[in-house]
């Protein structure tokens, strides 16, 4: 699938030759802290996603609740949910539609590896969103908990500034004897 | 006279002509010969009472293909809605099953089961659109898994499989 | 009824409408033909998340089946275990405990409420108001808390076993669902000022989107269609299961047929639903949740078998043949939103977009229920 031949448009960009070193990483900051994911829910995780979105977990706490119904206007996409044989060129489509630069979760089993729908002699989905294009964030669950979203994009955040800003939370379980 | 009499009076006047069996169900038979007649399925055409509470509907008719058009119309006439049409693959007798189920929105309850067995082959079936509108997703979506042409219908192309789709995937030789 | 597309004007244009639409709720993708504003043919292409339900059900044996049940409606999973246990202890001939019976109604009734609100939320989103789906899916998060301390997941639940249940409600569970009635009554009276006056939500909703009952019998819509539609028809009173026969609800019927008597039979139904969790929580016997007797492989004889349940968006059946092994031989699921989904292109020929659209919202789709 044509993904991979697309030229890195890093060469076009000046700074790969010409380095704002400090620029970019103020750049980068601000990208992290007001990602715009795409409203494109495909099945249950997108409720799960709008859960996140909504009033108790509160997705703006990380700038990242402007959801926008246009591919022309989001930088992040949020794949939720199963993808089958006839959305795959869908989803493509989307995702070049999306302005550099752009960055993809997979959310949930599904988009990971076709989840629970996969079998031997399966005829209708694809099985994992990287099959069709480049994944930045793995969150899985069936489906995952908004927490888990939560930690996906401050992950994602964690991917494009180099640091992560938020302080990772040691486990319950791991002090239980 | 409670709406399951009347269903089964009306519906019988399909079976005038055949007289109606009431054989036992025709899959136990199937077991016992464990598919040594594969010619002709055992059970005639005709209606058969269920116990609802064992089952969980009332009345099963087998029909022929060509009654299939004036079962449905007198369907409509009594009432009933349509809940779905599905196929069954009886691969072992060569055969396809469409199994129409319709249901009552009053509180008389009555479900009814018509079904229609097809050679596997060359599976041809009438289209009820013109009676029940709501069969054309119904009838394409059988088209899709089962390979079942609904001659006349208005629209038959694949509605759940992607458009170009050639592949019958319910069928039990279906290989992905 | 979807038929080719011959334009008649030289005015009419094709507009994709999905499949990513924020307001067809998932991946649903109509092809309308308009004539300037107006709808001049629809027609509706599904498949987007057509997930092959119906041959995993051939693959795999009857419990491993269930999971399933929870991924076909997300929004009311609770209902389709329900349907699903139903039709194999039918055909097993498994008997479920009575304390069991009336877990299954409190739990498939807080999700019957916890899917009307993510109705309400995006539904009122969809015409343009923003306010009440934060304060529906605050609702709903108190009954997610509920439901994941009795089932342990927040949205695919796959809790029902046949005979029974993955195990016992507590103390809390129940002090919980007391104070949430409460709380939920007084919410719901909120919602009725806050949403249900609305003038703007009136002059969206009301002489939109007519369905009278000739297209629903026509089409075999269910559920709040139906009911919006004067039909009444609730499976849950027509084809009384479990222990609804011993409860006292009304189902809330409205003749207009528009959109607006689709909202507010959903509106009306979440009250009912609390009366109904109400009742249960005080009739609950005390008993096991699982039968002492219980087959370990589940091998029902060879037959036809059918059970309908109500779920939040209407009757959902499935016919199971089974060929006596421990594979299902074919099960259909006949799922609710694909009859109501239908009319849709016959009904919103000649109607504005944009009512078309609050029209589609006021149908209440899960696409991968239609999908399959």
């Amino acid at each position: 699938m044509g993904t991979q031949d697309i030229p890195a448009t890093l060469d076009s960009v000046p700074s790969s030759f010409v380095q704002f070193a400090l620029a970019d990483k103020l750049i980068n900051l601000c990208r992290a802290n007001s990602l715009w994911p795409l409203t494109f829910g495909i099945a249950c995780c997108a409720i799960e996603m709008m859960a996140t979105g909504a009033a108790r977990f509160d997705l703006s706490r990380f700038g990242a609740e402007v959801f926008r119904p246009s591919a022309r206007q989001s930088d992040v996409m949020i794949v939720a949910g199963t993808i089958s044989h006839k959305m795959a060129p869908g989803i493509k489509t989307l995702y070049d539609q999306m302005p550099e630069p752009k960055w993809v979760i997979a959310l949930g089993n599904c988009a990971i590896s076709g989840g629970p729908f996969v079998y031997e002699g399966q005829y209708g989905i694809v099985e994992g969103a990287d099959k069709i294009i480049p994944v930045d964030v793995f969150v899985p669950g069936c489906p995952p908990r908004p927490e888990g979203l939560i930690e996906g994009i401050i992950e994602l955040e964690h991917k494009i500034t180099g640091w992560r800003r938020w302080p990772k939370v040691k486990p319950e379980w791991q002090d239980a004897p | 006279m409670n709406i399951q009499e009347t269903t089964q009076q009306r519906l019988s006047e399909l079976f005038k002509a055949i007289g109606v069996d009431t054989g036992e169900n025709r899959l136990a038979s199937d077991q016992s010969t464990d598919g040594q007649e594969q010619e002709t399925p055992p059970r005639l055409p005709g209606i058969i009472e269920m116990n609802y509470a064992e089952k969980g509907f009332h009345l099963d008719v087998l029909i022929e293909q060509e009654q299939l058009l004036r079962a449905a119309e007198i369907m409509f006439d009594l009432g009933y809605f349509l809940e779905s049409i599905t196929g069954v693959d009886w691969i072992k007798e060569d055969l396809l099953e469409a199994v129409y189920d319709f249901s009552r929105y009053d509180f008389n309850l009555c479900r009814v089961a018509v079904r229609v067995f097809i050679p596997r082959l060359a599976p041809h079936l009438p289209t009820i659109t013109g009676v029940y509108t709501g069969a054309n997703w119904h009838e394409r979506e059988t088209h899709d898994f089962f390979g079942i042409v609904f001659d006349g219908h208005p629209h038959l192309i694949p509605l759940l499989l992607p458009e170009d789709a050639d592949f019958h995937p319910l069928l039990k030789d279906f290989k992905a | 009824m979807s038929e080719p597309i011959e334009l008649q004007q030289d005015e009419t244009f094709v507009l994709n409408l999905g499949p990513q639409h924020p307001a067809t709720h998932g991946v649903l993708r109509v092809k309308l033909t308009m004539d300037g504003e107006y709808i001049y043919n629809a027609e509706t292409v599904l498949g987007y998340i057509h997930r092959m339900h119906e041959k995993m059900a051939e693959n795999r044996t009857y419990p491993q089946y269930m999971p399933n049940m929870g991924r076909l409606d997300y929004l009311s999973a609770l209902s389709f275990n329900h349907g699903y246990a139903l039709v194999v202890e039918r055909a097993a001939a498994i008997e479920v405990p009575e304390r069991a019976e009336y877990i299954r109604v409190i739990t498939v009734e807080l999700n019957r409420i916890s899917s009307h609100l993510v109705w309400l939320g995006a539904f009122v989103l969809d015409l343009g108001g923003f306010t009440p789906l934060m304060y529906c899916f605050d609702d709903r998060e108190q009954i997610l808390d509920l439901l994941e301390s009795v089932t342990g997941s927040r949205l695919t639940y796959c809790y029902f076993r046949f005979g029974g249940l993955y195990n016992d409600i507590d103390e809390t569970f129940i002090a919980g669902t007391k104070s949430f009635i409460k709380r939920m009554r007084k919410e719901l009276k909120m919602y009725a000022k806050l949403v249900t006056g609305n003038v703007i939500l009136m002059k969206r909703l009301k002489g939109h989107g007519r369905v009278d009952r000739d297209m629903c019998l026509r089409y075999g819509a269910t559920g709040p269609v139906a009911r919006g539609s004067g039909i009444n028809y609730d499976v849950r009173r027509n084809e009384p299961y479990s222990v609804y026969p011993e409860l006292d609800f009304e189902v809330p019927v409205y003749d207009d047929g528009d959109s607006f008597a689709r909202y507010l039979v959903r509106m009306d139904e979440m009250e009912q639903s609390l009366r109904i969790i109400e009742q249960a929580l005080e009739k609950l016997p005390d008993g096991p949740v699982n039968p002492e007797k219980k087959p370990k492989l589940i091998k029902p004889p060879p037959g036809d078998y059918y059970a309908a349940v109500e779920t939040a968006r209407g009757n959902f059946g499935i016919r199971l043949v089974s060929d006596g092994t421990k594979n299902a031989y074919r099960l259909k699921l006949r799922s609710p939103t694909y009859s109501n989904m239908h009319l849709f292109d016959e009904a919103c020929r000649g109607m504005l977009l944009a009512d078309a659209l609050a029209f589609m919202g006021s149908l209440d789709l899960v696409i991968p229920e239609m999908d399959r």
